[in-house]
């Protein structure tokens, strides 16, 4: 199906990855999840089966600093992590929606992560629920934020999506933006029968393999895909991955504004996505050391920073970059984001990565 | 429940204060729960000066914690007309009616009556004085937006007898022409429309017995009997507290009153209990140390008169990177203590099952306004996420996850001879 199909408001979806597959789509009147493979690989998988998801709402915040998107699909598990720690999260009873909320940019389109989201749902003025929801990774969606929530029924609900002040470090033409606490009210019209026409595929034949459901294509609303090579900006210097996670390594000419470095300084930056979708992956501690000759000119964090032209990156104003110098990368906090199921097992064990520029 | 039985009549008695007005007072009386309370003094100069001088008219455990009385009620007040020397001597003769009909101690009632900045901005020409430290409220962190409470006044009452609470909410709209047998001199609504009615409770067994179909409380009833607060500990501890002393003005027009801050914050305690073991829950209320070194049973009591978080509020940064979480306490405590080490606020928060949503009702008084929100801020943590990802905004940070801040007002409480609509410069011409 295309995108426009949300645009006519015509409420199921199915996943984009699922054209032109073979297997079959029903209708789920209970949706009873596959058990999670037994024996999953320490990498991005291809998930038990898929979900379609529907657009519950879309609105801008007073102002128009952020834009917000709503999408909901069936309740279902997704993984935490904390730490090193990671800890299932299993559809509970009284679960009727996964909610999963976007906010970006309306003048770039850039997806924020790393925001601090919260959903409030009220019915006729009384409050129905109301959560932090966490910051997750889809395959078909990339990063989004998102949590299973019930609901009292069908009908007319109210869901006021606020973001927090960004606290990640901006740059460029994003230096100074995404500072204050927004919120938007969208209405959602949700209907059990609705929700039970959502797409639903169990992927027998491919789950487990060394792949991942396509990304949705979405017109009105961004999606976290990072910038291909060729569209990242100055010199992209290499390639290296860890954990299954790719690491694009590029180089400034000088520091982007909002970065305090010293007048000679260079911008070495690190663009982390996820592989077959390159989904930004955000929120891990990234920690660099840049030999030349043997010797370290730069050793310390790359700090977490959101840049208009770069996207998502992890950066630091170095003493220069040079063709032929040595990049490690050290990763001590692996990526702080829930993962629905395909990503769980991904991002997490990563060695340190080395990479000649 | 059976009807009559103690459990049904204490259930009544405590919805009856959320339930207020008449009905609220005739379910409390119907259960025979009119209290025989003492009257007050006939001579009120023997009240103390400090209108918030509850210390030491209110019950302590074993330990010297402070225990509010259990039943609470904010009535916020909007000005009718202009505050001229008779409404102010109206205002006067209705507190002075609570004064006399009651014993100024928790099983009588406690009061105190506070003015907004925005009164003394929308009915007088003169200034504040310029040190006052009583700003406009504003959001005070960077992922809140809350309404600001700029009504006129906001009157505080507090009593372990909730059919005193009630009877003297009666008396102060008009409702009743006696009092305790005393006679009601003035109703407050005579010169004040009551813009909002806000209801509490604090003390062990209060929140479990309010938990039941409660929205924001699991409905598997999580909360211990022995909490005095919804999220199962003990809070307030005699030396994490200012002293009434400490927060009291001590120059200026309005010197023998004190600031007040109050927000009102709505829990959602799903993931609270939940998503997280009594270690984690320990991790994130007070500090990551607190449960590794196991020094919290239960709800706290075994803390005695000390949190004990001022051993590890140095440790923050270390507790983020090798715990990925920090505690409340631990942050807050940053910014809470003066160069002397003396605690700066003197925290009174009570819950709330208002609109049947669990919800805290959060005063506290200090010096200067600017003091509570150097303490907010601290408590924010906005810094923590910068060193580990582990930490983020309002996740793994303290108890960000569960709190939003709904209601924000800033209050000056004046002392007791200016509590009838004072003027900014500290003077109530007429009375």
């Amino acid at each position: 199906m295309k995108r426009r199909d949300y645009l006519a408001g015509v409420g199921a979806v199915g996943a984009a990855g699922l054209a032109g597959c073979t297997g079959l789509i029903e209708t789920r009147s209970v949706v009873t999840a596959p058990p999670v493979l037994e024996d999953r690989p320490d990498a991005v998988y291809f998930p038990t089966h898929v979900e379609g998801m529907s657009m519950a709402g879309m609105g801008k915040s007073e102002g128009g600093e952020y834009a917000f998107g709503l999408m909901y699909s069936y309740p279902h598990r997704f993984w935490n992590v904390n730490g090193r720690s990671v800890s299932r999260t299993d559809v509970e009873d009284g679960d009727d929606v996964h909610l999963m909320a976007t906010v970006w940019d309306p003048e770039t389109g850039t997806v924020l992560p790393e925001a601090g989201v919260s959903v409030e749902i009220s019915r006729d003025g009384d409050l129905v629920s109301q959560e932090v929801i966490y910051p997750m990774l889809s395959q078909p969606m990339g990063f989004h934020y998102g949590a299973n929530f019930g609901l009292d029924g069908d009908g007319e609900y109210t869901v006021t999506v606020s973001v927090g002040g960004v606290s990640t470090r901006r740059t460029g033409a994003f230096e100074g933006r995404f500072a204050d606490p927004a919120s938007a009210d969208l209405a959602f019209d949700y209907a059990r029968s609705a929700r039970d026409e959502i797409a639903y595929e169990n992927t027998p034949d491919r789950a487990g393999s060394a792949a991942a459901v396509d990304p949705m294509e979405m017109e009105m609303m961004p999606d976290s895909v990072a910038p291909a090579e060729g569209d990242l900006p100055g010199d992209v210097l290499g390639t290296t991955t860890t954990g299954d996670a790719v690491f694009v390594v590029g180089r400034l000419p000088s520091p982007p504004a909002g970065v305090d470095a010293g007048e000679d300084a260079s911008y070495l930056y690190a663009s982390a996505r996820t592989p077959y979708n390159r989904m930004v992956i955000p929120a891990m501690a990234v920690e660099a050391t840049l030999a030349r000759d043997g010797e370290a000119v730069f050793e310390g964090g790359l700090v977490r920073t959101l840049d208009p032209e770069i996207g998502y990156h992890y950066g630091a104003a170095v003493p220069g970059v040079e063709s032929g110098d040595e990049l490690a990368l050290r990763v001590p906090t692996p990526p702080q984001v829930a993962r629905h199921e395909g990503y769980e097992t991904a991002f997490l064990e990563m060695p340190p990565a080395e990479v000649t520029l | 429940m059976e009807r009559g039985s103690s459990a049904y009549r204490r259930d009544v008695l405590r919805a009856a204060v959320a339930v207020g007005g008449a009905a609220g007072l005739s379910a409390c009386l119907d259960l025979g729960g009119g209290s025989s309370v003492p009257t007050g003094p006939e001579d009120l100069s023997t009240l103390p000066g400090r209108q918030h001088a509850w210390n030491d008219r209110v019950r302590h455990d074993e330990h010297g914690n402070t225990m509010l009385p259990e039943h609470q009620t904010l009535l916020y007040l909007d000005l009718d007309g202009a505050p001229d020397a008779d409404a102010r001597g109206t205002v006067e003769a209705a507190l002075r009616t609570l004064d006399r009909a009651y014993a100024r101690d928790h099983e009588g009632l406690l009061h105190s009556m506070a003015y907004s900045p925005a009164y003394f901005g929308r009915h007088y020409e003169a200034s504040l004085p310029a040190d006052l430290g009583l700003p406009e409220p504003r959001p005070l962190s960077p992922f809140e937006e809350p309404e600001f409470d700029t009504q006129d006044a906001m009157l505080h009452l507090a009593s372990d007898n909730p059919d005193v609470l009630l009877a003297a909410e009666a008396a102060l709209t008009g409702e009743r022409s006696t009092l305790n047998g005393v006679d009601v001199g003035a109703a407050l609504t005579d010169v004040f429309a009551v813009a909002d009615r806000r209801t509490g409770f604090v003390g062990a067994g209060l929140p479990a017995s309010k938990q039941e179909g409660l929205e924001g409380v699991p409905t598997d009833g999580p909360v211990p009997e022995a909490s005095p607060l919804f999220m199962g500990f003990k809070a307030g501890f005699a030396a994490n507290q200012a002293t009434e002393e400490y927060v009291t003005l001590d120059s200026g027009p309005f010197a023998g009153g004190t600031t007040k801050h109050v927000a009102n914050i709505r829990q959602r305690l799903a993931d609270w209990y939940g998503e997280q073991s009594f270690d984690e829950r320990v991790m994130e209320m007070f500090s990551p140390a607190h449960a590794e070194q196991g020094l919290v049973e239960g709800v706290g009591e075994n803390l005695g008169a000390d949190s004990g978080i001022d051993e590890f509020v140095d440790d923050i940064e270390a507790h983020a990177r090798e715990f990925g979480r920090v505690g409340h306490a631990q942050k807050a405590a940053r910014a809470n203590r003066d160069a002397d080490g003396n605690v700066r606020l003197l925290r009174r928060h009570f819950e709330s099952a208002d609109d049947n949503v669990a919800s805290l009702h959060f005063p506290s008084l200090q010096r200067d306004v600017s003091e509570f929100e150097a303490v907010r801020e601290a408590m924010n943590g906005s810094d923590v996420p910068a060193m580990t990802p582990a930490v983020r905004q309002r996740v793994n940070n303290g108890i960000l996850e569960y709190i939003f801040v709904k209601h924000r007002g800033n209050w000056l409480v004046p002392p007791r001879s200016l509590r009838a609509l004072p003027t900014p410069t500290g003077e109530a011409p007429g009375l």
